[in-house]
């Protein structure tokens, strides 16, 4: 079996999953793993399928770019190589980083650059913009792997101390303690 | 993936709603430390304390940092001092309280508890030592806690130790007369004391306890408050039924909080974890108060009549949430009323909504008693005393823990207020009715018999 990772956009509509999943059947491939949501008025879907050695990669790519087209979607296929390792973070913490603030350009871009020095893995983004000007209402939610191997006062200082210069509230905690406090 | 709206509720809570582990309370076992001989004593102590606590208040922080909880105080609960130090006599006894103050300030807690004895039945020699040296003990030092059970509902009230707890609250206060009778707000006079609270001043590690145990206070007025304000605003006409369900849910989280933090802290300084003490515990800031919640609930203040069903629904839902949180529920677990601690309660002290009749009644239906009282310094011993065996009754007969912290106030009458400074707060000084009496029945003495309640065998 061969594995592809295709990504589909474009604005939402009634039917989009209908159409990639139909596509899919038709041609003899199994969808493994799939993750869509909408942002605003846009749909994002991301779907791991695993299809015959057989099939031409090229033909189905055709298909569904021909059939998406249609509904006004763009599609990106690619191969998914088995060697491919997954990131070596299995020694890692489960921390949630928030910030609040004034919306203002390279919020993300600051914050991540210092995330990403540390070698912390982001393994999900969610940005919150309730918009107007109280700087209560824009909230940006990361949720990061830390590595146990890493200092995670240092981190913790670099974040604040950019946190500062941006004027932003910044708190880092254990992702258990929202588990903890919202699950049963 | 967590949702958003989780985080952003636990965010909000931390930020604008006071949520804190208000307390996590080492407590040691000091019983063989005991020796006849004095400095032995004061060594073993000091080495016991050390050795044990060394790394307690920077654990307490890295695991509330972690969490982005912060533990507010770290703090240390031992033996009875009556047991431990039962050869020696008063002036050696304040030696002991200065010994346990010292290493106190050396492992950075903010109070150290466990200056207590235990007389519901009689009075030993070692107890009668410590009553009496308690007053020197508390003015002298900074940290000590005292507290003395003086009744419980297997033993009955100890009326004499009663009329004697009446003579050393007025003679602590006046020895920190200076300072309002400061000493009085680190001295507790209980009935049923439970062996693993965690609050002060009433802390004590009991006989039946383990060498070494963390205990762990939670707290959370002000998250309450507001899960109330928000539930009502979003449909004001909830009824009292929803309410108790939205408070026991809030207790929910809030225990949770104090569970993981404290079996962190336990398992990091590998010393068993004890119980979480649920407790509402309001601080002296705004949005920190219980008094607050009152109205909340629609009444103009606490002290109102409909207060005591107000409180009776409150304490439940806490009760009932936070049992569901913890594995292990222990020490007073219910909502405290501390009038100077609380900004709201004093308040409502000064406006004359709260008398002292009516906080009685409240702590029939609450976790502690008549808490942090402030009234007119001339209060005699017999009335002091009528006070403490009222509270007393309320405990025996109920199966509950009750207790007194009351500040007669040197010099200052009712109307006055009496400054205490930090989480002790300050009140407005109530009146006390028949505040001058010399009344024959507190000095009639021996034991008021175990109610009929205590025949559950």
């Amino acid at each position: 079996m061969t594995k592809l990772i295709l990504s589909v956009l474009g604005h939402d509509r009634p039917g989009i999953i209908a159409a990639v999943s139909g596509i899919l059947f038709e041609t003899g491939g199994n969808i493994e793993a799939v993750s869509q949501t909408i942002l605003q008025t846009q749909f994002s879907g991301t779907f791991i399928v695993s299809v015959p050695d057989s099939m031409a990669v090229e033909s189905l790519a055709e298909k569904l770019e021909a059939g998406l087209h249609l509904l006004g979607l763009d599609v990106l296929i690619r191969r998914i190589e088995k060697k491919e390792p997954l990131p070596s973070l299995l020694d890692a913490e489960p921390f949630v980083i928030t910030t609040q603030g004034p919306d203002q350009k390279g919020l993300v871009a600051r914050i991540t650059a210092i995330i990403a020095r540390h070698g912390v893995n982001v393994t999900n983004l969610q940005a919150i913009f309730k918009g107007g000007d109280d700087p209560e209402n824009n909230i940006m939610i990361y949720e990061v792997d830390i590595p146990r191997s890493i200092d995670r006062q240092a981190l913790n200082n670099d974040l604040r101390q950019k946190a500062e210069e941006l004027n932003l509230t910044l708190n880092i905690q254990h992702r258990q303690i929202f588990e903890e406090m919202n699950r049963i | 993936m967590l949702t958003d709206r989780e985080i952003i509720a636990t965010l909000e809570m931390l930020k604008n709603e006071h949520l804190d582990v208000r307390t996590i309370t080492l407590g040691i076992n000091l019983v063989d430390c005991a020796s006849h001989d004095l400095d032995r004593l004061q060594r073993n102590i000091r080495f016991r304390v050390k050795h044990l606590a060394e790394n307690l208040v920077s654990v307490c922080d890295r695991i509330g940092d972690k969490y982005g909880i912060p533990v507010v105080n770290k703090r240390i609960s031992v033996s009875p001092i009556a047991v431990v130090a039962a050869p020696f006599k008063p002036d050696e006894m304040v030696r002991v309280a200065k010994t346990l103050d010292e290493v106190a300030a050396e492992v950075g807690v903010d109070f150290i508890g466990g200056f207590s004895a235990l007389v519901e039945k009689g009075t030993a020699r070692g107890d009668r030592s410590l009553i009496d040296a308690i007053p020197q003990a508390l003015a002298e030092t900074e940290r000590v806690c005292a507290s003395v059970n003086v009744a419980s509902t297997r033993a009955g009230i100890n009326m004499d130790a009663v009329m004697l707890m009446g003579k050393t609250i007025r003679q602590a206060a006046s020895l920190s007369a200076d300072r309002d009778g400061i000493a009085c707000a680190k001295l507790c006079v209980f009935a049923n004391i439970p062996q693993d609270i965690p609050f002060m001043a009433g802390a004590y590690l009991g006989i039946g306890e383990a060498d070494a145990v963390i205990n762990v206070g939670v707290s959370g007025p002000g998250v309450v408050k507001k899960a109330i304000d928000r539930a009502l605003e979003a449909d004001p006409r909830l009824d009292l039924g929803r309410i108790s369900e939205i408070i026991k849910r809030t207790a929910y989280k809030v225990t949770r909080v104090g569970e993981l933090i404290g079996r962190e802290v336990a398992e990091n300084l590998q010393i068993r974890f004890g119980v979480a003490d649920l407790s509402l515990a309001p601080t002296p800031n705004v949005g920190d108060s219980v008094g607050e919640i009152f109205q909340s609930l629609g009444l103009t203040s606490i002290g109102v009549p409909g207060s005591t069903a107000a409180l009776a629904l409150l304490n439940d839902a806490v009760k009932k949430g936070g049992a569901f949180a913890s594995s292990h529920v222990g020490g007073l677990s219910g909502a405290f009323i501390p009038v100077s601690e609380d900004l709201n309660i004093a308040e409502a002290a000064a406006s004359g909504h709260l008398s002292l009749e009516k906080l009685e009644a409240l702590t029939a239906v609450c976790s502690v008693g008549l808490d942090m009282v402030a009234i007119p310094g001339d209060t005699t011993e017999e009335t002091l005393a009528g006070i403490i065996a009222d509270e007393m009754a309320i405990g025996v007969i109920n199966r509950k823990t009750t207790a007194c912290r009351l500040i007669p106030v040197p010099g200052k009458s009712a109307g006055d207020s009496a400054f205490f400074g930090g989480l002790l707060g300050q009140a407005t000084i109530i009146g006390v009715n028949n505040g001058r009496g010399k009344d024959r029945f507190l000095r009639l003495g021996g034991l008021v018999p175990a109610p009929i309640q205590s025949l559950t065998n």
